[in-house]
């Protein structure tokens, strides 16, 4: 294939890529499906009662994975039975991958919830009534755009991993990026927002998360609206970046003009992990001048 | 009947296996993961679950590596290039999540367990805010992660492409059913080492220079026997697909 079509797929699939990472974000902070979920399931035993929705399906990665991999059987099995276009597979396959995601929600966050109950935890139905339909919508648009990727992939970048595969391998990926980088905002920011900007969370204050909303009480709504901000953009950058910089290896060195070629990409890709060190090191730097240490610098010796 | 399965070859492919699984044990111990406390600013580190990212990285890795196998058909290639995939993930994830823990928690990157930074030289205490373990990936630990995402990577690969290689007498057309079963058992046996892994970090780790990564020798061993019970299994059921091919019942 043409090397520049190859760029321009590629380019397409950053930009799905970035939104398949911006609603998966979004999705866990609603939900509060992830890391800090440790935190929303511990409050009401601290005596803090609150109005969050509680599902931790399970891991990010693996729920995401999920999914993904039942979007694409059922798109992949549509194609082989109907004459359908390509978008109406993508849809039908999200919207099933949909529905047993809103059931996982349904039942986690009663069981969660309901668990709770000898903690005076109330099970608030607008809460579930209000979070549904924004999990759903969330949880389609991911499942669509890594369907999306996974076409785009299989057809003009010719991977040749079947599809549901594929959307295993993106589902799992997405998750775990999802719950690396956009996660840590919303458990160590939001939730603790009461707390002074610009340190770690004490681990005495665990559970006793903010409940006050900017007008009223928090829900997960409030926390999609902060995330959306920070969290989900990042989430989205990170995952395009691992789709972009990962494929752009194969699709600029094409291994199959020749194994020369092939090992100029590995090249290539040593010369992006250090320029990533090098830049790590750059904000390690700039970050430790601006915000300074916590402590003063004893002028005794350390002892390791 | 015209195909012949040498044992002395499948016991070479499943020694391989096992060295693919070893090496990904090694790598979980080398990426910093700092569990549901970094999602708190807690502990440094990945915020994340040692297994979940593993699997991210390693899956990442796994791909390129199938697609390069696809492409040009070199084993060597195809490993070199799974694990810089892996490294590219990983750095990317790290790199991106130390800009939440600067920009948006707004706190220096500081390593708990070590006084001064093993690589840079670093201070690394007193830039350690009052009640955690340290936050964010400081230089060290960043390194650790990517050598340790390479690392994985290639087991990945390793696995990857010794379970290809098992149903030697097939023809190169049926690779397309070849290549989705050695992807789905890689996967597994990514999944079965990063868990062995967990139980000996126990939630987080820091890198090379933690204290729990002298622990890497009993994780060694007891992932190079699960891999080589689980390897048998793979190589039994990629070895299927060969008779399969054939018409034999078994």
């Amino acid at each position: 294939m043409d090397p520049l079509i190859g760029m321009g797929v590629l380019a397409l699939i950053g930009a799905v890529a970035a939104i398949a990472g911006y609603t998966e974000d979004l999705e866990s902070v609603v939900g509060s499906q992830s890391n800090p979920n440790s935190q929303v399931q511990l409050a009401p035993q601290m005596k803090y009662p609150h109005r969050l929705f509680n599902k931790a399906i399970s891991g990010e990665p693996l729920s995401n994975g999920l999914a993904a991999v039942i979007g694409a059987v059922i798109a992949v099995s549509l194609d082989i039975y109907f004459d359908l276009s390509v978008p109406t597979l993508i849809v039908a396959g999200s919207i099933a991958a949909m529905m047993i995601h809103v059931v996982l929600a349904t039942t986690s966050f009663f069981g969660r919830i309901s668990s709770q109950s000898r903690f005076k935890q109330p099970l608030y139905m607008d809460v579930f009534k209000t979070h549904i339909p924004t999990i759903a919508a969330y949880a389609f648009m991911t499942t669509a755009c890594i369907l999306i990727i996974c076409f785009l992939m299989s057809i003009y970048l010719s991977v040749g991993i079947p599809i549901p595969l594929l959307a295993l391998i993106l589902g799992i990926t997405v998750g775990a990026i999802g719950s690396a980088v956009g996660d840590t905002h919303y458990g160590s920011e939001r939730l603790y927002q009461n707390l002074e900007f610009g340190s770690g969370i004490n681990a005495a204050y665990s559970g006793n998360i903010v409940r006050k909303a900017e007008s009223g009480i928090r829900s997960g709504m409030d926390n999609s609206w902060f995330a959306s901000k920070f969290g989900g953009p990042t989430t989205g950058i990170a995952f395009a970046a691992v789709l972009f910089m990962t494929s752009w290896m194969t699709v600029l060195f094409n291994p199959a003009w020749g194994n020369a070629v092939g090992w100029l990409g590995l090249i290539a890709g040593i010369l992006f992990v250090a320029a990533t060190a090098v830049i790590n090191r750059y904000l390690e730097k700039s970050a430790r001048r601006n915000f300074g240490p916590y402590r003063e610098e004893e002028k005794t010796e350390i002892v390791e | 009947m015209d195909f012949f399965i040498d044992p002395i070859y499948q016991f070479t492919l499943l020694i391989l296996i096992t060295l693919g699984g070893v090496l990904i044990t090694i790598s979980v111990h080398m990426i910093p993961v700092g569990g549901a406390p970094a999602a708190m600013s807690q502990a440094t580190g990945v915020g994340t679950g040692t297994t979940q990212l593993a699997a991210g990285a390693g899956l990442t890795g796994l791909l390129v590596a199938a697609s390069v196998y696809i492409l040009s058909g070199d084993a060597l290639l195809c490993l070199v290039l799974g694990g810089i995939g892996s490294a590219i993930m990983l750095s990317i994830a790290m790199l991106i999540a130390n800009i939440g823990y600067i920009y948006g928690v707004g706190i220096p990157l500081a390593s708990g367990k070590a006084s001064r930074d093993p690589i840079t030289k670093d201070r690394q205490d007193i830039y350690v805010s009052k009640g955690t373990e340290g936050h964010g990936i400081p230089t060290a630990a960043f390194l650790s992660g990517i050598a340790g995402g390479f690392v994985g990577g290639i087991g990945g690969s390793l696995i990857f492409v010794a379970l290809l290689k098992s149903p030697a007498g097939l023809p190169f057309e049926s690779m397309s059913a070849v290549i989705p079963g050695a992807i789905i058992l890689s996967i597994a046996l990514f999944f079965v080492n990063a868990v062995i892994a967990s139980y000996n970090i126990g939630g987080t780790i820091e890198g090379y220079y933690d204290q729990k990564f002298k622990k890497l020798p009993k994780a060694v061993v007891v992932s190079a026997l699960i891999t080589l019970i689980c390897g048998i299994m793979c190589l039994l059921i990629m070895i299927q697909l060969e008779l399969a091919y054939y018409g034999v019942n078994v």
